[in-house]
C-alpha cells in the first residue's frame, strides 16, 4: 500500500502513543524503583515492592481470592450464557430479533457507574450482603455482551450448510453442533472468554459499589490506596495486572480480529 | 425439528441470559425508578409518598452547574479526542498489516487495563512530586499544580477514551479504497485537498460514531474525575457515587442517575447501532 | 499521429527488494499513439504505469514528457490522466461533481466547468446522468465517468490500468470498440496496461510485451504476432508450435534445419548471427499457418511439405484444431476454419502438411 502521508503525521502519531502509554510505562518503572516517593526514572532496580505485594494479606486476597476467581468464573459463565444467547439470535428467525439483540447488548450502553449504583441499591433493598457472588453477578452483566459479539461474528461467518452436511452423514442436530459448529467457533469462544476475563478483572466502576469488605477486588484496592497515598506496592500490583492483561490481549489478537469486539 | 421443540431449544439457549438481564439489569433500574419518585428520609430509606421533587431538584443551581460542567468537559474531551485521534485513525487504517497489528495492540491494551491504573500513572506524572515537576525542578523552576483541576480531568478522560474515537474512524477510513486517494491526487489534489474532499466526507459515519461514544462515556465517567479532579468541581458520576455511598440520599441519586442515563442512553445506542452494522459486514465472508 | 515523441521512458527501474525489481525499462510513446503494456501478472506493467503517474518512486532512470523531466514532480502535478481498474469514482459525489473534481481544484469558473463537463459527458455518451451517484450506475457507465473525469482536464497523456477486466465479456467487447473510436477521434496519446493479448492487439498502434520486469519486445501488433522476438512473446501472444531444431544449412533467404524427429524444415532466413552455434534453437510456426492437404502434392520452393497423420480433431464450432503426428515422431497442432472442406478431416487420416518458409521462424529458447 503506497502511502504518501503528510510529513507531520508520523511524529504526531508517535506523540499520541507516547501520551497514551506513558502512564503505564511510568507505573511499571516505579514498581521496580527503590524509593517510596514514586521516583521516575528509578535510580536502581529492585523487586522490593513485589515482595511487599505478596506479603500484603489484603492485596494478595484481593488479587487471587477475589479478582482472579471472579474473573475466571465470569469468563466461563459469560461464555456459556453468551454462546447460548448468540445461538438464539443468529440461528433462529423470529419476530423482534433486532429488538432482542439490542436488549442483549444493552449493558454496553448503560454507563457502568450507574449500573453499579443500581445494583447496589437493588442488593440493599433485598438485604443481600456484598460478596464474591454479588460481584460475579454484576460482572456477568457487563461481560456477556462481549462474548455475544464475538460468537455472533463467528457464527455469521460460519456456513450453516456444514451442519447440514454432518446431518446428511447421519449426525443428529446436537451431534452436528458439538462436532462441527463448536470446534469451528473455537476462536470466537476463546477470545470471548478472554475478553470476559479482562473486563471482569479490570472492572472498577461496578466493584466500587458491589464488592464488600471481604470481596474487595484488586482495582478497588488500588483505588482506595491512591486516595490514601499508598506506596509503590500498588504500583507492583498494577504492573502485575498490566502484564497479565497484556499477554491475554496478545493471545486474543492472534486468534481473533480484535477490533470487532470494541 | 418440530415447532414446539424448536421453541424449547431457543428458550434453553437464549433464556438463561435473558432472565439474567431481567433480574440484574431491568429490575434494579426499575427499583431505581421507584426510588426516584419517593422523597428522601434520613431515618427510613424512603417515605411511601410519591413526588417529583427529586427531578425538580435538578433545576437547582447546584445541579445545573453540575450538569453544565459535566456536559462541557465531555464536549472538550470529545473535541480533543477528535483532534488527536483522527490522525491516529488515518495512520492505522493506511499502515502495513504488521505495523497495524502492533499499533492496534498498543492502542487496545491500555483500554483493557483498568482505568484506575492509568489514572495512577497520570498522578505519578502530574503530581506535586511527580515527573513533570521533577523535570521543572531540574531547570530551577517552581512546581506547578497540575492535578485536581479540570485540565487534569480532561487529560485523564482523553487518555482513557481516545481508543473509542480512533477505532470507529479507522474502520470508516479502511473502507475507503486507496485508489480513491490516488485518483484525487491524479486529478490534481495535493494531500490536504485530497483529505478534505475525499477522506473526510467519507469518514463521517465513523467520526460521528466515535464522537457519540466518547461523549457519552465522558459524561458518565467516575474514576478519572474522582481521582484527578476535585470535589468542588465534580462531574455527574462523582455526584451519584456521593449520594449513594456517602450521603445515602438514594432518591436523589436515583433521579440523577436516570437523568444521566437518558442523556447517555440515546447517544450510546445510536453509536452502537452504527458500529454493529459495520462489524457485522466485516465478519461476513 | 505524428512522429513526435510525447513520452520518453529511459532505464526506468523500481527495486522492491534485492530479489524483486522491475526494469531497466525504456520506451518511447509518440504523440497520438495508442501504446499498450502487455504481459502476465507480476511482469511490471502496472508498476511502470504507477511510476509514470507518480505513485511509485523510481529507483533509477528517468521519465520525460515533451522533453521535460516528469519523475521529479509529485503525483498531483503531473499532467497524466489515470483511469483506475476499479474506476475509483468518489461515491459521495454525483457524476457531475466527479467529473468536475479536477476542474474545481484548478479554480476554473463555474460557467466553464458546466460547459466542459457537459461536453465531455456527451463525448462518452453519458449526457443526462449528471445528477446520478456512482452506485446507481452500471459498470460500463462507471467506467465512462472515470474516463470523462480524466479527459475533461485535457491531459497530455491518458493512461488506463486494465480498465476492462471488471466487465463481463460482451460488455468488454463493446467498450473496447468505444475506447478505440474515442481515442482515434481525440488523437489523445494513450498508454494502456492489460494482460489480455486480444485487447492489446485490437486496440494498439504499438505494443510493449513485458515479462519479469523487462521488455521482451516492442512493435506493432503485426510485428509482435508475425515476428515474435523471443519464445516468451511467441507463447504469450496467440498459440504456437515450437520444435527444437538444429541448423543444417544457411542460405541467403532460407535456412534449413532438422528436427529431433528427422524432419527437414525450410525456415525464414535468420539474420541473427547469434543463432550460429547455439544449441537451444526452436522453430516456431503458428497453427493457422500449418496447412493440411491431401497427400501427393508437389513441393514448391521455400516451402516444406511432409507426411503426417491426424491424431485428433477438436471441434470448436468456428474452428477446428488438429493434433498432427509426423513420421519422425514430431507433433504439431494445426488450426483451420470450419469450412465445408475442413469438415471432411477425421482422426486417423494420412495427410500432408504444407508450411511456407516465411511462416517458420527460428528463435533461441
Amino acid at each position: 500500500m503506497s502511502s504518501r502521508w503528510p510529513r507531520p503525521l508520523v511524529p504526531l502519531v508517535v506523540a499520541v502513543y507516547v501520551g497514551l502509554l506513558a502512564p503505564l510505562v511510568v507505573v511499571i518503572a516505579v514498581s521496580f524503583g527503590p524509593s517510596a516517593a514514586f521516583e521516575f526514572p528509578p535510580r536502581s532496580l529492585t523487586l522490593h515492592w513485589f515482595e511487599a505485594f505478596f506479603e500484603s494479606q489484603a492485596l494478595v486476597t484481593s488479587f487471587f481470592r477475589v479478582s482472579l476467581v471472579v474473573g475466571l468464573l465470569a469468563a466461563v459463565l459469560a461464555t456459556l450464557l453468551g454462546t447460548g444467547a448468540a445461538l438464539g439470535l443468529v440461528r433462529f428467525r423470529f419476530f423482534g430479533r433486532e429488538a432482542l439483540e439490542a436488549f442483549f447488548l444493552a449493558p454496553l450502553v448503560v454507563p457502568e457507574i450507574l449500573l453499579g449504583a443500581a445494583l447496589y441499591l437493588f442488593y440493599a433493598r433485598l438485604a443481600i450482603q456484598a460478596s464474591v457472588w454479588t460481584l460475579l453477578g454484576g460482572h456477568l452483566i457487563i461481560c456477556t455482551p462481549y462474548v455475544i459479539r464475538t460468537v455472533t461474528a463467528g457464527l455469521v461467518g460460519l456456513d450453516p450448510r456444514l451442519e447440514e452436511a454432518a446431518m446428511s452423514l447421519g449426525a443428529t442436530r446436537v451431534q452436528a453442533f458439538f462436532k462441527v459448529t463448536l470446534p469451528l467457533l473455537r476462536s470466537s469462544l476463546l477470545s470471548g472468554a478472554i475478553f470476559a476475563f479482562i473486563i471482569s478483572f479490570s472492572d472498577i466502576n461496578l466493584a466500587l459499589f458491589i464488592s464488600g469488605p471481604q470481596s474487595t477486588s484488586l482495582p478497588v484496592h488500588i483505588f482506595s490506596q491512591i486516595q490514601w497515598q499508598g506506596d509503590p506496592t500498588i504500583a507492583a500490583a498494577s504492573s502485575l495486572q498490566i502484564v497479565i492483561i497484556g499477554m491475554l490481549i496478545l493471545v486474543a489478537q492472534r486468534i481473533f480480529r480484535l477490533r470487532l469486539v470494541i | 425439528m418440530g415447532d414446539a421443540q424448536r421453541r424449547r431449544t431457543w428458550l434453553a439457549l437464549a433464556g438463561p441470559y435473558a432472565l439474567f438481564l431481567l433480574f440484574l439489569l431491568v429490575v434494579p433500574f426499575a427499583n431505581v425508578a421507584i426510588y426516584s419518585v419517593h422523597p428522601y428520609s434520613p431515618t427510613k430509606v424512603f417515605l411511601p409518598e410519591l413526588t417529583f421533587a427529586n427531578y425538580l431538584k435538578i433545576f437547582d443551581l447546584y445541579y445545573l452547574r453540575l450538569f453544565g460542567r459535566t456536559l462541557r468537559l465531555g464536549l472538550i474531551t470529545m473535541a480533543v479526542c477528535v483532534v488527536l485521534g483522527y490522525p491516529l485513525a488515518y495512520f492505522l487504517a493506511r499502515s502495513r498489516p504488521r505495523v497495524q497489528a502492533l499499533c492496534l495492540f498498543l492502542l487496545i491494551m491500555p483500554l483493557m487495563v483498568s482505568a484506575v491504573i492509568r489514572v495512577f500513572g497520570w498522578i505519578v506524572i502530574l503530581g506535586r512530586k511527580g515527573l513533570v515537576n521533577q523535570a521543572l525542578a531540574v531547570f530551577g523552576l517552581d512546581p506547578v499544580r497540575l492535578l485536581y483541576n479540570e485540565t487534569a480531568v480532561v487529560i485523564g478522560l482523553v487518555n482513557v477514551f481516545i481508543p473509542f474515537m480512533v477505532l470507529p474512524i479507522m474502520a470508516s477510513i479502511e473502507r475507503i479504497p486507496p485508489s480513491l486517494e490516488e485518483a484525487a491526487q491524479n486529478l490534481g489534489a495535493n494531500w490536504a485537498q485530497m483529505f478534505w474532499r475525499t477522506i473526510l466526507p467519507l469518514s463521517v459515519p465513523g467520526l460521528l460514531s466515535g464522537c457519540l461514544l466518547v461523549y457519552s462515556l465522558s459524561i458518565s465517567a467516575f474514576v478519572t474525575p474522582a481521582l484527578m479532579g476535585n470535589a468542588r468541581e465534580r462531574m455527574a458520576g462523582q455526584q451519584v457515587y456521593d449520594e449513594v455511598l456517602v450521603s445515602f440520599n438514594w432518591p436523589s441519586a436515583s433521579s440523577l442517575a436516570l437523568t444521566l442515563i437518558a442523556l447517555t442512553g440515546v447517544l450510546m445506542f445510536c453509536a452502537l447501532l452504527a458500529t454493529r452494522r459495520a462489524s457485522r459486514r466485516e465478519a461476513a465472508p | 499521429m505524428s512522429g513526435r515523441v510525447e513520452l520518453e521512458v529511459r532505464d526506468l527501474t523500481k527495486r522492491y527488494s534485492p530479489l524483486v525489481s522491475v526494469g531497466p525499462i525504456s520506451f518511447d510513446v509518440h504523440e497520438g499513439e495508442f501504446f499498450s503494456l502487455l504481459g502476465p501478472s507480476g511482469c511490471g506493467k502496472t508498476t511502470t504505469l504507477r511510476c509514470i503517474a507518480g505513485f511509485e518512486a523510481l529507483s533509477g532512470g528517468s521519465i520525460r514528457v515533451g522533453g521535460e523531466r516528469l519523475d521529479d514532480k509529485p503525483p498531483h502535478r503531473r499532467d497524466v490522466g489515470l483511469v483506475f481498474q476499479n474506476y475509483a469514482l468518489f461515491p459521495h459525489l454525483t457524476v457531475f461533481d466527479n467529473v468536475a473534481f479536477g476542474l474545481r481544484l484548478r479554480r476554473v469558473s463555474k460557467a466553464e466547468i458546466a460547459d466542459r463537463v457537459d461536453r465531455v459527458l456527451q463525448l462518452v455518451d453519458l449526457a443526462g446522468m449528471t445528477t446520478r451517484f456512482p452506485a446507481q450506475l452500471s459498470g460500463g457507465q462507471q467506467q465512462r465517468v472515470a474516463i470523462a473525469r480524466s479527459l475533461v482536464l485535457e491531459p497530455r497523456i491518458l493512461m488506463f490500468d486494465e480498465p476492462l477486466s471488471n466487465l463481463d465479456f460482451k460488455l468488454r467487447l463493446q467498450m473496447r470498440e468505444e475506447l478505440r473510436n474515442l481515442q482515434r477521434r481525440l488523437g489523445k496519446t494513450s498508454i494502456y496496461v492489460t494482460h489480455d493479448q486480444t485487447e492489446a492487439l485490437a486496440l494498439s498502434d504499438r505494443i510493449a510485451v513485458l515479462s519479469h520486469g523487462r521488455i521482451e519486445q516492442i512493435g506493432t501488433p503485426d510485428e509482435i504476432y508475425e515476428r515474435p522476438a523471443s519464445v516468451f512473446v511467441a507463447e504469450f501472444i496467440g498459440s504456437s508450435n515450437m520444435l527444437p531444431v538444429r541448423i543444417v544449412e544457411r542460405g541467403s533467404d532460407v535456412t534449413v534445419v532438422v528436427t529431433e524427429g528427422g524432419l527437414r524444415l525450410l525456415c525464414h532466413a535468420a539474420g541473427d548471427a547469434a543463432l550460429d552455434g547455439a544449441a537451444d534453437i526452436v522453430a516456431l510456426v503458428r497453427p493457422e499457418r500449418v496447412h493440411v492437404e491431401a497427400p501427393g502434392g508437389a513441393p514448391a520452393p521455400r516451402e516444406t511439405r511432409a507426411a503426417a497423420r491426424i491424431a485428433d480433431v477438436t471441434y470448436l464450432g468456428e474452428d477446428l484444431h488438429l493434433g498432427l503426428e509426423l513420421s519422425g515422431g514430431d507433433r504439431l497442432r494445426a488450426a483451420m476454419k470450419n469450412t465445408n472442406a475442413a469438415r471432411r478431416v477425421a482422426a486417423g487420416q494420412s495427410i500432408e502438411i504444407v508450411i511456407a518458409a516465411a511462416d517458420l521462424r527460428l528463435l533461441r529458447r
